[in-house]
């Protein structure tokens, strides 16, 4: 088993100045597994996934990506980020680029990959994430579902072995929220490891291997969906669901 | 016999508008290098040598460019080094632009949303390829109407020099009026050689302001 472990965190501790993000995490995450974080805004969940790919550094604990224990160094940073995806809430696409240019960018400067070989290969996942007619338009051409589609090309560009969501859906007008979730499903039936901070429950029952529930930084409490949902353990858990699924 | 504004005089007036456009090329181009130097170690991240470079800009935006033109041409004189008067205030307006370019792009750096240089981290470029690849071509058009806005400063300004005894289009005009004693012809004349270089770039300018604003608002 050891051998699947992707990502491992132990005894994470994080603060802002005196504020503290998050509290002594501890996570693994082995390779195909689905996870879904949620909790209330300010909890601690886009703070740490973004510890994982060292868009944060932490002042305690020990993270280790894919064999690699993630310190300060230049090196470590560039071996876990190559492993590592992501996709933003505000999909954060480069605005003066074509799609195409944003989707090659990475792989022909820091993969080394020539250009031809890097837009057959943008190309590859443009049409997957349907949207391979766009590739020359600019992303302000774009609707936000496709931006986000295009966002998420763009991070599979770069192979990764794990993907990070960090609310991907929530800057986005409700009909387009199903066109990025359908893509996120069939990225997860292919087989990607992924980390989705998300609210869409829905999303969450039907992929995730398990959901974390998140609050002031801590993992209150984690199960497979069906359990999660069905019985909660924690009281800070069924008033976040509450409130939650109130609103779908 | 007084001599009359005539072709000769014209063409002194040419001569004059030459050095200008000279010395105002060769600070920008100047400026322009060491501000994104200064830009970039402004914005670098690393606090002592942000504060080095704060300070730096400090000095040459709060002190008289005039008093930093006598620095360079007799301050420098006095330790034995004596420079050509064109030298001189080259060096003098390329410092003096390097610190109002690089604030200026300090600023356009700081306004590329810092999701942008997020998002390139995530995909592992590193800070060269961060900085020419995605946030300096955003900074660059974002600084565009203020750098332009500099640049016809500059043109202006550089009519400082002659207070070292560079003959640029203003000293010309004024070598002219005492010759000819006709200074509303000949500084007309002047000010609109000034005119015909300037007014265009702050049409470009203004048109560049209003075709950004209009691209921030979609």
């Amino acid at each position: 088993m050891q051998d699947n472990i992707l990502i491992e965190m132990k005894g994470v501790q994080k603060w802002y100045g005196g504020y503290q993000a998050l509290r002594d995490v501890d996570l693994i995450v082995r390779k195909g597994e689905k996870i879904v974080l949620c909790g209330p805004s300010g909890s601690g969940k886009s703070t740490l996934i973004r510890c994982i790919n060292r868009l944060e550094a932490i002042q305690q604990g020990s993270i280790v990506v894919n064999g690699h224990r993630l310190d300060d160094s230049i090196k470590a940073i560039d071996v876990v980020r190559q492993d590592v995806g992501m996709v933003f809430q505000s999909f954060n696409l480069f605005p003066h680029m074509t799609v195409l240019q944003n989707c090659t960018l990475a792989p022909i400067r820091a993969r080394r990959i020539s250009k031809s070989e890097a837009e057959a290969t943008a190309r590859k996942y443009l049409e997957r994430v349907h949207i391979g007619d766009q590739a020359e338009k600019y992303p302000a051409q774009l609707s936000g579902g496709q931006q986000q589609r295009v966002a998420i090309a763009r991070a599979l560009c770069m192979q990764p072995k794990v993907m990070l969501f960090d609310e991907p859906t929530s800057a986005l007008d409700p009909e387009m929220v199903k066109e990025v979730l359908d893509t996120m499903i069939g990225l997860a039936n292919d087989g990607m490891t992924m980390i989705c901070v998300t609210h869409e429950m829905g999303f969450a029952r039907q992929v995730a291997d398990r959901v974390i529930f998140m609050a002031e930084g801590q993992i209150i409490e984690e199960g497979a969906p069906d359990a999660f949902f069905r019985n909660p353990q924690h009281a800070r858990t069924r008033q976040f669901l509450g409130e939650i699924l109130a609103h779908h | 016999m007084t001599p009359h504004f005539g072709l000769p005089e014209f063409g002194f007036l040419l001569r004059g508008l030459q050095w200008t456009v000279l010395l105002t090329l060769v600070a920008f181009v100047g400026g322009c290098t060491a501000g994104l130097a200064v830009a970039l170690l402004r914005t670098c991240g690393h606090k002592g040598v942000e504060w080095i470079t704060r300070i730096y800009i400090g000095i040459f935006q709060g002190t008289p460019l005039l008093l930093q033109l006598f620095v360079v041409y007799y301050g420098l004189a006095l330790t034995g080094l004596k420079l050509d008067a064109f030298v001189a205030v080259a060096i003098g307006f390329t410092v003096n632009a390097s610190a109002f370019l690089g604030e200026i792009w300090r600023g356009a750096i700081q306004a590329v949303p810092r999701g942008q240089t997020e998002a390139a981290m995530a995909l592992g470029l590193h800070y060269s390829s961060r900085m020419r690849d995605i946030v300096l071509p955003q900074a660059i058009r974002i600084s565009l109407p203020a750098t332009i806005g500099y640049l016809v400063q500059l043109i202006k300004g550089t009519s400082l020099a002659a207070i070292v005894g560079f003959i640029e289009l203003a000293r010309a005009g004024q070598i002219v009026s005492n010759q000819t004693f006709q200074p509303l012809l000949v500084f007309g004349v002047v000010g609109a050689m000034y005119f015909i270089l300037c007014w265009p770039l702050s049409w470009w300018g203004s048109r560049m302001e209003a075709r950004l604003a209009l691209a921030s608002q979609r």
